[in-house]
């Protein structure tokens, strides 16, 4: 009897293994004919390269501005052209800061894929960065430009926050290098704050604290670049050495500090002290 | 005057070995990474096998509406006069009206063909990717309704939020070239 009820079972499986269909496709009487079911394809690879033709174009654009013409205007007009482009045509995708994420993972997992494209958008800014300074940051970066065009009245962050807060880039940097080369996600894009106002809609917890840091970012410059953009370590590290970039001539200069007050990031200085050059 | 005379001071050496370490270091990175790259760009996809039409596609999506939407299989569809991807579990009656069917924007287009035969195609600009009528179908009928990725749409996301949340790893990852399962039991192309 088991043997049996055994036997039927199986045969039952096979038949329905054999006839996955609950029902039949039907034979029609009329002349239709069945549609063809249509699969777009993914977006073409030229698409991507054009991008990294426009982020070269407007890096050496910006290094142009900034050490020759000397314009912030022209700078802030190509980044808010930049915005444009990188922000809102192509909704933040693919950028720098989360580039960094794929080559750390693509170095850390042999199968990951790293497309040629995604490598050339981490490696230009900072190639561009080694010879003229952080021109991206400046004139590309879309989340720079969103944060300049709120800025109203900057106030001066104290010197020992701004250096406080500035280990917060690399602490994010490291956490960032160790989730995606361990499989544990990519949480720069989880947590960018203003791409889902670049694809004009996100969870409501993004827009909340994207619409925070551009509050903020009314009265203190830039702060998502100053005291998280884990992508600025690597720029300045790169800046620091850098072949070229815009810098006060010390033989020149009078000490009127107008420019350190006029400085809305807090990134100019004050002179070492003279004399020591002399007595040296 | 004696300084500017100085052919290389202390200053300008070191910076010039800070760039050409920070040179160094970043073109043996380039060629490391040129080394490892693979060819070929992978793209999101959702394995029909494997999917239980939780309808978290329609809510986690970084794009609003989603990127998937639902997907017709013409071949093995049996043009069922009583669709259970099209009308709801409890139908008033088996006609076109708003209330009798599952579809929460109205996106599948129900025409009559000949006794007792419809056809239910997709209007994928209403289609939200909720999964209400693949899972219909999934269970009671054919399944040749299925979800599936639009590439004209997905943003292929570093980390895709959907695959995040989705609750049957049915999130896959393609070649670039061959984006999509054409059929529900299609096999993943490697």
């Amino acid at each position: 009897m088991k043997r049996a009820c055994a036997i039927f079972f199986c045969g039952c499986l096979m038949l329905a293994h054999a006839q996955p269909l609950r029902f039949p496709p039907p034979q029609f009487e009329t002349n239709y004919t069945r549609p063809t079911t249509e699969f777009p394809a993914a977006a073409a690879a030229w698409k991507d390269w054009a991008d990294v033709a426009a982020l070269a174009g407007a890096l050496c654009l910006a290094a142009w501005f900034v050490l020759r013409l000397r314009s912030r205007t022209a700078v802030f007009w190509l980044s808010i052209a930049c915005l444009a482009y990188f922000g809102f045509v192509r909704h933040g995708c693919t950028c720098p800061i989360g580039a960094m994420q794929d080559v750390s993972a693509a170095f850390a997992d042999r199968d990951f894929r790293l497309p040629a494209t995604v490598a050339l958008f981490f490696a230009l800014p900072l190639a561009v960065s080694l010879l003229f300074g952080r021109v991206f940051c400046s004139g590309v970066c879309p989340l720079g430009a969103i944060q300049d065009i709120v800025l109203i009245r900057p106030v001066r962050v104290p010197a020992a926050v701004q250096t406080g807060l500035g280990i917060l880039p690399w602490v994010y940097l490291g956490a960032a290098v160790l989730f995606s080369s361990l499989g544990g996600g990519f949480i720069i894009c989880r947590f960018d704050p203003f791409v889902s106002f670049f694809r004009l809609s996100g969870p409501a917890g993004a827009l909340v604290s994207g619409g925070v840091i551009l509050a903020v970012s009314t009265v203190v410059g830039r702060p998502y670049c100053r005291f998280v953009c884990p992508y600025g370590p690597l720029l300045g590290l790169c800046a620091r050495w850098a072949w070229k970039h815009a810098q006060i001539t010390p033989t020149t200069c009078v000490d009127c500090s107008l420019c350190r007050n006029a400085c809305p990031f807090g990134a100019i200085l004050e002179p070492a002290p003279s004399g020591i050059e002399e007595r040296r | 005057m004696k300084m500017a005379e100085k052919p290389l001071d202390r200053r300008q050496f070191l910076r010039r070995i800070g760039f050409a370490a920070c040179a160094a270091g970043l073109s043996a990175a380039a060629a490391a990474a040129a080394l490892r790259a693979r060819p070929g760009q992978r793209v999101w996809q959702i394995d029909p096998s494997r999917c239980v039409h939780c309808g978290r596609c329609a809510t986690h999506c970084v794009l609003k509406p989603s990127a998937v939407k639902c997907v017709k299989d013409f071949s093995i569809c049996g043009y069922c006069r009583l669709c259970f991807g099209f009308f709801r579990t409890d139908p008033l009656s088996l006609d076109t009206g708003a209330e009798n069917q599952m579809c929460p924007t109205g996106a599948i287009v129900r025409t009559f063909i000949e006794v007792p035969y419809y056809e239910y195609r997709i209007d994928e600009d209403l289609c939200i990717g909720c999964g209400k009528c693949t899972k219909g179908c999934n269970r009671f009928g054919n399944g040749a309704l299925y979800l599936q990725v639009r590439h004209t749409l997905c943003l292929n996301c570093n980390e895709c939020a959907i695959a995040r949340a989705c609750p049957a790893n049915a999130f896959v990852r393609l070649p670039a070239e061959q984006p999509y399962f054409v059929t529900r039991e299609g096999k993943p192309p490697v």
